[in-house]
This record gives structure tokens, C-alpha cells and sequence, in this order.
């Protein structure tokens, strides 16, 4: 998921480098608000906490193995800005230290895992975490949140793609990047459950929606942002039907002055142009990557609510065992 | 995540580890948007690029075998992207497929070549100190100073945990694993936090005041 040097566009570099550090300087000046001197220690040891966490090898497949992320875990546990914070350093050490991730990527790097992967997966994770009440609707809207944000980030990814190469090239590398993402993103969806629900618990004050992390924004505010990721995430699998309206696409992409006007037509009229979009085998990887979405969806929500059932009756053992 | 196979060099001696982190932060950056300004088919650019690094590579004295480990290590990655955008690419009519894909793999590897001898030759402390005199925010290098600190401390404390799960459970593979190894991560995180609490506490009463001097 780290984007290497050389592979973005030098606009995109710059425009993704230009956001990624106004949303860290944002970031980074809430915190310190909100923490004050504290700021340093706790998002210095949660970085670090991340990257040993990173150490931690879950099987897949003989000879495949993942692990976690950790965007919306550490937005989850510390609040929204903090997980962007807790990212950048992860990404900045990565870059750094083990060459994970290029220098002129770093921005869009830490646009898609930070700014939206942990802040765009808390503005998903917060209405739902006050939609169902407990921590039942931590757990679910952690997952959800892990799920969704895997997928925000692979669009935005593509998105740069897409606008470092030909703009008529997105819906291809969108579809690859969303089938792929959806594999990841069920991992990621499952490791965070597993660990919120470890939390959950064990220490069920750190993660008490009353004692939680206040944000700036309202509670409609937060509803409508994360109604927004959602959206997105879903208009991710179906961008790709989209195509069948190119004209659409297009209309907008003019206005917008993504896409060239169509009176400027290329004075060598490409053969390859429209023939990327026929290639055998797109037509499959679009349905398949709106079944991935849908499967992946459904899978994740399904594992959410069979994993909380454990929950309410261990609150209630608890709640004996203090009265006892 | 690769081991960090750099860290016996990092800390030895040669002309281009006793340069200031400054220059050679700026170097690295001034080096590798220069390759990013190249055309995507430059042959003579990434000759004097690659004759540049080259030589730079000789002189801090790392070893060629970790620079291809390292590189390796990210080609996969960057073959496929390669792959997703070659075919797109903007300049691909004038150059065609071949040239395109393998000048962004040449652009790429210089970039990498440049990273790996810049983590090669500075250790990370001073790197950090590098980039506060260039006027990143302190609280950042401040939060990335703890991170380097403690990344040992916490990846010990793993390791350690590991074991303790491998000597008590005489499986392994398996669905409940999975359980297992979130658990472990999990608990890694309480500790984390009652030793960041504890950390704290400790900072507090020494008289600390959110700032880490940035002169030594």
C-alpha cells in the first residue's frame, strides 16, 4: 500500500504533499491542545506501539501472511487526529529507516492511510458506535470502520494513479485496486475487531464512548461525514459500472478540467485509448469486484456482530463480580 | 517490514557519515526530485545519476549485497504499479511500453539508491535533529524521538510475549491463532499505554516541559 518514488506524477507529488502537510500541521496543533504537554509521550509510544504490533505475523495462506495496519485501530483507542498523527510517524520511520515507501510519496501516502484512513475510518466508526448502543457498537463500528477505510484509501491510491498516468485508465486501476484492497481489508476488519475486542474486555474505560475523545465536530456533522466515507467506499465498487455511461464521466471531467475538452482531440488518435476498457477479462474483474465489495461487506458485518456476542455477557460477569 | 539490516552501518565512519544530517537530508531530497524532474526516458540523466550514486555508495562504504537486498526487497511491489500505469502512461506513444516501464523502474531504484545511502551513513537520532534545525515542528521530531526510543523497547516486549505464548500453547497454525495473535497485540496495547502513563509520571517529576532540547 506505500507508494513508491518515481511512480506518481510530479503534480500529484507536490499537490498530495501540499495537503498531507497542512493535514498533519492541523492534526498535530489539535492535539496538542487537547493533551498539551502529554502530546509527545502518548502519540510517541502509540507510534511505536503500531510498529511492534506490525511485528506480529497472522497467518493466511501456507507461506502468506499479513498484519496489521493499524490506522483506524489507533484512531479507535486515541481519536481521529492522533491516529493520523500515529501514522505519519509510522510512515515517516518506514521512509526513512527501512526505504518503506518513497520520499516524494510520502504525502499521498499519508493522505490515504492518515487523513483518510484513520480520520475518514473514525468519521465512519463514530455514528455507528452511537447508532448501536454498548460495546457491541464499538466493536461493529471498528470493523466497519478498519473495512471501509482499507477501501477508502485504495481509491484514493488509485485516484493518484489515474491522474499521474492517462486519465482514462482510472476505472481499470480502480477495479484492481478495490479487488485487491477487499482482501486486505477483511484482515484488517478482523485484526482490529480482535484487538478492540481484547480491549473491550479488559479495559473497558479506555474505549467508554462517554470518556472518549472529543471532536470539534457535531453529532450530525460526524453522521453526515461518515454517511460521505460510506458513499465513497460504495461508489469505489461501482465506479466501474459507471463506465457504461462514459459520456457522463467525461461531462464532468470537463468541468472539472480533469479530462481535456473534447474539441481538443489528440492530434495522433491513440488506438489504445478506448481499447483498455475492452480488454478480455475487464468485463469479469468488474463484476467480480462488485461482488467483492458486496461479499466483503456482508462478511465483515457478519464476523462484527458473531464476535460481539461475547460481549454483553462478559460486561455482565463483570458487573457481578464487582458487586460481589 | 525487512529486517533493518543498515543498523551496523549506520553507526560507522566514513567522510559521508560525519557530513551533517542537514546537508545530506537536503542532498537526498535535492537528488531525488532531480531524478523526478528527469523525462521518463533519460538514458544520459540516469547514467550521471547512477555514476553520482555510485560513487557515493563507495565512499560510505555499505555493502552492494544490502543495497540489493534492499531493492529487491521493494521490486515486486514496484513492478506491479509499474505494470498498472506503463500502459497508461502519457509518454508511452513516443517511447513505447518497454522504455516507459523500465525508465520509471530506473527512475525508482536511483530514488532507493539515494534512501538507502542516506539511512546507510545517518543514524536516526540525528537525522531528526537534521530535520528540526530545518524547521520541522518540534513536537513532531519530539513524538518521532519517542518512537525510535521506544520501537526497541516495544518490539522486545513482543518478542517476549511470543514466547511466553509459544511455551504455554503447543499448537500452532490454525483459525483460533488468529485469536491468539489479536490477544497478544491487544494486551501489547495496555502495556503500552500504563507504561506511557508511567513514562510520563516519571518525565513530569524530573521536571519536563513538553520540549526536548534540540541542541545536543
Amino acid at each position: 500500500m506505500h507508494i513508491p518514488d518515481m511512480v506518481l506524477d510530479p503534480k500529484v507529488a507536490a499537490a498530495t504533499g501540499a495537503i498531507g502537510a497542512a493535514g498533519l500541521i492541523y492534526a498535530v496543533r489539535k492535539l496538542e491542545r487537547q493533551h498539551g504537554e502529554r502530546t509527545t509521550v502518548l502519540m510517541g509510544t502509540m507510534s511505536a506501539f503500531v510498529f511492534a504490533a506490525q511485528m506480529v505475523n497472522f497467518p493466511v495462506w501456507p507461506g502468506v501472511s499479513g498484519h496489521l495496519l493499524g490506522g483506524v485501530l489507533s484512531a479507535v483507542l486515541l481519536g481521529p487526529w492522533a491516529g493520523a498523527v500515529v501514522v505519519a510517524a509510522v510512515l515517516i520511520v518506514q521512509c526513512f529507516l527501512f526505504n518503506d515507501g518513497g520520499l516524494t510519496a510520502l504525502g499521498a501516502n499519508f493522505v490515504n492511510m492518515g487523513l483518510i484512513g484513520s480520520v475518514g475510518g473514525y468519521a465512519i466508526y463514530a455514528p455507528l458506535r452511537r447508532a448501536i448502543s454498548g460495546p457491541k457498537g464499538t466493536l461493529i463500528g471498528a470493523m466497519a470502520a478498519a473495512w471501509f477505510s482499507v477501501l477508502l484509501a485504495s481509491g484514493a491510491f488509485a485516484m493518484e494513479l489515474a491522474a499521474s498516468g492517462r486519465r482514462g485508465d482510472f476505472l481499470r486501476i480502480l477495479s484492481w485496486m478495490a479487488m485487491v484492497h477487499s482482501l486486505i481489508g477483511i484482515g484488517e476488519a478482523l485484526i482490529t475487531g480482535i484487538v478492540v475486542r481484547y480491549v473491550l474486555l479488559r479495559r473497558p474505560d479506555l474505549l467508554d464512548p462517554e470518556a472518549g475523545p472529543t471532536t470539534g465536530a457535531g453529532r450530525w456533522g460526524r453522521t453526515m461525514l461518515g454517511g460521505l466515507a460510506v458513499a465513497l467506499a460504495i461508489a469505489i465498487f461501482l465506479a466501474p459500472f459507471a463506465s457504461e455511461f462514459p459520456d457522463g464521466l467525461e461531462f464532468v471531467g470537463e468541468h472539472l478540467g480533469f479530462l481535456p475538452a473534447k474539441t481538443v482531440a489528440p492530434a495522433l488518435p491513440s488506438p489504445m485509448a478506448d481499447y483498455e476498457l475492452k480488454l478480455p477479462g475487464f468485463e469479469q474483474a468488474r463484476v467480480a469486484t462488485a461482488m467483492a465489495g458486496l461479499v466483503g461487506t456482508l462478511a465483515v458485518f457478519g464476523l462484527a456482530l458473531g464476535m460481539a456476542r461475547v460481549l454483553p455477557r462478559a460486561k455482565r460477569e463483570r458487573t457481578t463480580l464487582d458487586a460481589a | 517490514m525487512p529486517p533493518d539490516g543498515l543498523e551496523r552501518h549506520r553507526h560507522a565512519s566514513s567522510p559521508l557519515h560525519r557530513l551533517d544530517a542537514r546537508v545530506k537530508l537536503l542532498g537526498a531530497v535535492a537528488l531525488i526530485v532531480a531524478v523526478l524532474a528527469l523525462p521518463v526516458v533519460a538514458w544520459r540523466g540516469f547514467g550521471a545519476v547512477g555514476l553520482l550514486l555510485a560513487f557515493l555508495v563507495g565512499l560510505s562504504g555499505i555493502p552492494p549485497r544490502e543495497l540489493a537486498r534492499r531493492w529487491l526487497g521493494m521490486f515486486v511491489l514496484v513492478a506491479f504499479l509499474v505494470a498498472m500505469i506503463a500502459p497508461a502512461h502519457p509518454d508511452r506513444p513516443q517511447y513505447g511500453l518497454a522504455a516507459v516501464a523500465v525508465g520509471i523502474l530506473i527512475k525508482n531504484g536511483l530514488a532507493l539508491l539515494t534512501m538507502i545511502v542516506l539511512a546507510g551513513t545517518t543514524p536516526f537520532a540525528r537525522l531528526l535533529v537534521g530535520m528540526r534545525k530545518l524547521g520541522m515542528p518540534a513536537v513532531l521530531v519530539a513524538t518521532l524521538q519517542f518512537m525510535e526510543r521506544y520501537r526497541h523497547v516495544l518490539i522486545d516486549e513482543v518478542d517476549r510475549m511470543a514466547t511466553a505464548r509459544r511455551a504455554r500453547t503447543f499448537r500452532r497454525g490454525g483459525a483460533l491463532s488468529w485469536s491468539i495473535l489479536g490477544g497478544l497485540i491487544g494486551q501489547l496495547f495496555l502495556r503500552t499505554f500504563e507504561r506511557a502513563e508511567r513514562v510520563h509520571d516519571a518525565m513530569i517529576a524530573r521536571g519536563w516541559d513538553g520540549t526536548i532540547p534540540s541542541d545536543f
